[in-house]
């Protein structure tokens, strides 16, 4: 009877601890946004923004790849066609990146970025079109996220506990540079969330010393105030306007 | 004044045909909006053997506003099936593997 109860208790234990890997974000997520810009003070729809996650394995570690693709909508293509992607191979339990990926094809111009994690230090191997590659290493500090991994980060941090108005700070490798980031809970909001319908969300203001973003809390991203935090509304101010992207689809969360 | 609402109104309607015509969505409505406005006021100002052009403005644009809506509410926004970009998330992957090995 003891060694019964004693199993079960294994079982158990073991049981909790994988419900804790990846800290919540699931392997085989799949989440479909609408990107739209500000045209003229109308959200026009451009693009198909996708996150998904799948676990990879290698003969020695297992890593979460967090894949995020931006296409332009095929009536775009004609005109200026977009095709993105940002990835990131990341510790299943901590999330820390150990590879990262920038792909852009944007009406023609291309720009490959690749950066290796090891330890405090990035080795990056940049490509941009008609430029032969360059290679730097650089040291980053030991909590330094790449920006995917940094958005997922967001869904693991414990939301409930902080008080309207308090920050947390994080740092990101972005354009071979580390950027202090800032995240701020501006409160709680209800969204509509696609096929999970009407949620009641966490507004987070995104805060970076970056020329990219612009403006005081004009970039936003939306969480469901629930353990399983799904992205489903940011919004974006970049020195090109405005835009957001809305989630119309979650699947495998 | 009629003949300047007249110039406006018809070169809001062909902009309003041209932004129908590209995948601008809804952003169309701007100058499909401001035509209809320029038409009416054109409209107002002319007499009832003068109107016969300002109604022909208003069928064309009030076309394309038909046109633009058809194509929000009816058309669902698709991605482009890119078997060159598809492919080269397969070789990236290999890659990214490799590059793991060596991690």
């Amino acid at each position: 009877m003891k060694k019964t109860l004693f199993s079960l208790a294994l079982i158990l234990i073991f049981c909790s601890f994988k419900t804790d890997i990846n800290n919540g974000i699931p392997s085989g997520e799949n989440l479909i946004f609408v990107g739209s810009f500000n045209m003229s003070g109308l959200m026009t729809q451009l693009a198909q923004v996708t996150l998904s996650t799948e676990m990879v394995k290698t003969s020695k570690n297992s890593y979460l790849h967090l894949n995020c693709e931006l296409a332009t909508y095929a009536k775009w293509d004609k005109f200026f066609k977009i095709r993105d992607s940002y990835e990131s191979y990341v510790d299943p339990n901590t999330l820390k990146p150990s590879l990262y990926k920038r792909s852009i094809d944007e009406g023609g111009w291309t720009k490959k970025e690749k950066y290796a994690f090891k330890g405090n230090s990035v080795t990056s191997t940049s490509k941009r079109k008609n430029t032969p590659e360059e290679t730097r290493t650089f040291n980053v500090g030991s909590s330094s996220l790449d920006v995917v991994s940094l958005m997922y980060k967001l869904r693991t941090m414990d939301i409930a506990k902080m008080k309207t108005g308090e920050s947390k700070s994080f740092v990101a490798v972005f354009d071979e540079k580390q950027i202090p980031v800032s995240i701020k809970l501006l409160g709680t909001e209800t969204v509509s969330a696609g096929n999970l319908g009407s949620k009641n969300c966490y507004k987070l203001s995104i805060g970076a010393k970056t020329d990219v973003l612009k403006g005081k809390d004009k970039n936003l991203i939306y969480l469901t105030a629930d353990i399983k935090k799904v992205p489903v509304l940011m919004k974006f101010s970049i020195p090109v306007g405005t835009g957001q992207l809305t989630l119309i689809s979650a699947t495998g969360i | 004044m009629r003949k300047l609402f007249l110039i406006i109104a018809t070169v809001l309607s062909i902009i309003s045909v041209i932004f129908s015509v590209l995948p601008l969505g809804t952003l169309a409505l701007a100058p499909i909006g401001m035509a209809l406005l320029f038409i009416f006021l054109a409209f107002k100002k002319s007499d009832a053997v003068q109107r016969k052009f300002t109604k022909i403005l208003f069928i064309v644009t009030y076309i394309c506003a038909l046109v633009i809506l058809g194509k929000t509410f009816l058309i669902k926004d698709k991605v482009a099936v890119d078997t060159k970009f598809e492919q080269q998330k397969v070789e990236s992957k290999k890659e990214d593997l490799k590059d793991l090995e060596g991690l």
